[in-house]
């Protein structure tokens, strides 16, 4: 396995970021410091057949190899458990055989990353099963966005108790699975919009490499994060 | 349409020299046998093979068809044991975590590196389709970041190639006993990749049965090992288990009766089971020589049908000391030739995926990038 000890060198010119963990997916590439591609398409369950034929696209789109890589950039979850997987997978082979860094980011973070900067403290939502949604806190300083607390899983229900009336951006991986009750208690709380079709590569390329700034000392290999709920940890066949 | 490489034809690489500069260690092989395609020769072609189809994360190194250089197992039973079953969520997880580790492992072990691998080689079916993915995406990775071939493997059909690596050249045509995990089959091979099944289990597989009679004894998973071991150490007890559709003209196995005929056992000898008058072992012994006899006659029965001269046994039940002993009697009889691969080799192993592979590599037929995994056997 690559270390991701990064070196105290330039940062990372050719980055690509890989985002499989919903029915969309979502690539970028830089060259030189410069991005150069963004895909995004819905692939549902032709993710694992799509993935190489669009990351092939782009990187010659760019006239560029895998092999001129210096980063890989990969959304970890929560989402979709077997996306999430494809993406990790792809990425930490990227990283064997590349002998280059992965970096995960998660996907609440890309989301709320994708709000305009505005000042106080508001909530990313992820609707991921039937009635819960992945939830966490942030804020922007600036143009950083920083952390408020940790991901957790809440009952849609719920959310009220314990959000109160603070602002949200929310989507659904499975919009389908939304009952019209539960779209009502997403859209009651007050909205921040958001800059960018969701998920977005290059935002995710972005946050990666403020990672990579970020960074004070080794940056550990990525592990996909998965959730579950009370039911399911519950669960005894 | 796919354009990029690796493409569904290729030529398959003639080397002399290597392109790769990373040493490679000759002298580490184990498992293949010698044959001209299996000696040890620097201008054999290499392939990585990963099988991640149930709950073993396998990952295989072969030169030529059978020079093993590395073929490395990672059983997940212990982290299915407090379900009683395999849980594929978990299964796709661990698989996540195990198969990188497992394939830098390998190739340290063959002494070589990604650039001497000419092609790789993936399990896209059947199986969990979760844990399908997870060995699809690595294995497209690499094929796609080494722009070498990737090969799709059916792993059913990949099993009979435990006894390709062992024995050498096989010759055909070929009866196949398959009885791995959740299918018994019996596979006629009239060539390499030119085979239809002609029989299987209409119900539970052979393996799965034995696992649940197992569990009615309170063992955990996996059961065969331990059924194996009583049937080798006792006496039968006489208890008439039955030999289902023994009767029947047909090629076809059904052994989901006498799984229920293990569990009537058990309900209507209860007290002699609890105060030591029937003990456990002879039970199973039993039980597990009805299963053999049952498997024994039609895969005879199938050899001789399709004027087959030999048949060849693999999958995770064929370990069993018990069967394996079963078949030599009835294939001495019958005059049949039989092989077996050692029993590391009949439980799901990377080896044989690279094995098929290779062949598959030689004829040129290799599959693009949009390669896609199924849960089910398409045949």
């Amino acid at each position: 396995m690559p270390s991701n000890l990064f070196p105290n060198t330039h940062p990372p010119a050719n980055v690509v970021a890989i985002d499989t963990t919903s029915d969309y997916l979502s690539l970028a590439l830089q060259k030189n410091g410069i991005p150069v591609g963004n895909h995004y398409s819905l692939c549902g369950r032709k993710t694992n057949q799509w993935l190489f034929q669009e990351l092939h696209t782009l990187l010659e789109g760019a006239q560029m190899t895998p092999g001129e890589l210096d980063l890989v950039v990969v959304a970890a979850g929560p989402g979709s458990f077997t996306g999430t997987r494809m993406g990790m997978g792809a990425a930490l082979s990227f990283g064997q055989v590349l002998g280059v860094p992965v970096i995960g980011v998660d996907t609440l973070c890309l989301l709320a990353g994708q709000t305009q900067p505005t000042e106080g403290l508001f909530h990313a939502l992820l609707h991921c099963t039937r009635d819960e949604v992945y939830q966490a806190a942030y804020r922007w300083q600036g143009e950083e966005l920083i952390p408020a607390g940790n991901i957790q899983m809440e009952l849609i229900e719920n959310l009220g108790d314990l959000i109160g009336q603070e602002p949200v951006v929310w989507r659904s991986l499975f919009p389908d699975m939304l009952s019209p009750d539960q779209t009502g208690i997403l859209n009651g709380f007050p909205q921040r919009a958001l800059r960018h079709p969701f998920p977005d590569g290059l935002r995710l390329l972005e946050a990666g490499l403020a990672r990579w700034h970020s960074r004070k000392g080794p940056i550990p290999p990525p592990r996909p994060i998965y959730l579950k709920s009370e039911a399911i940890r519950k669960w005894t066949p | 349409m796919d354009t990029m490489t690796p493409q569904k034809k290729h030529s398959p690489k003639k080397k002399g020299s290597s392109s790769n500069p990373a040493p490679r260690n000759e002298t580490v092989a184990h498992g293949g046998a010698d044959t001209p395609m299996g000696a040890c020769s620097s201008n054999q072609p290499i392939g990585l093979a990963i099988d991640t189809t149930f709950d073993d994360t396998s990952v295989a190194i072969l030169k030529g068809r059978r020079e093993v250089l590395a073929n490395l197992t990672l059983s997940q039973y212990a982290d299915h044991e407090e379900f009683g079953g395999v849980v594929p969520e978990r299964a796709s997880r661990k698989h996540l975590e195990a198969i990188h580790p497992l394939i830098g492992k390998a190739l340290n072990q063959g002494g070589v590196g990604f650039g001497d691998l000419d092609y790789v080689a993936v399990s896209n079916q059947p199986g969990l389709l979760g844990a399908i993915l997870v060995g699809m995406t690595v294995a497209k990775s690499m094929a796609y970041l080494l722009t070498k071939p990737l090969i799709g493997i059916n792993h059913i059909e990949a099993h009979p190639y435990a006894n390709f690596l062992v024995h050498g050249e096989l010759p055909f045509p070929l009866m196949h006993l398959v009885a791995a995990g959740g299918h018994t089959l019996l596979i006629l091979q009239r060539d390499h990749f030119d085979w239809t099944i002609v029989g299987r289990s209409i119900d539970d597989a052979a393996g799965e049965c034995v696992d649940k009679a197992a569990k009615m004894f309170g063992h955990p998973m996996p059961g065969g090992p331990v059924v194996d071991r009583l049937a080798m150490a006792h006496a039968p007890h006489p208890h008439p288990f039955p030999r289902p559709m023994l009767g029947d003209p047909g090629l076809d196995f059904s052994f989901s009766g006498l799984k229920t005929a293990m569990f009537y056992f058990i309900r209507d000898h209860r007290e002699e089971l609890q105060n030591g008058e029937i003990k456990e072992g002879p039970a199973l012994a039993a039980f597990f020589q009805a299963v053999a006899d049952v498997l024994v006659a039609k895969t005879l029965r199938a050899a001789k049908l399709h004027k087959t001269p030999a048949i060849t046994l693999s999958g995770g039940l064929t370990a069993s000391g018990k069967l394996r002993q079963a078949f030599e009697e009835g294939c001495k009889k019958a005059g049949v030739t039989l092989y077996m691969p050692p029993p590391p080799l009949c439980t799901d192993n990377a080896a044989m995926v690279a094995c098929l592979a290779a062949y598959r590599y030689e004829r040129g037929l290799t599959d693009g990038l949009t390669l896609d995994g199924y849960a089910n056997l398409m045949t």
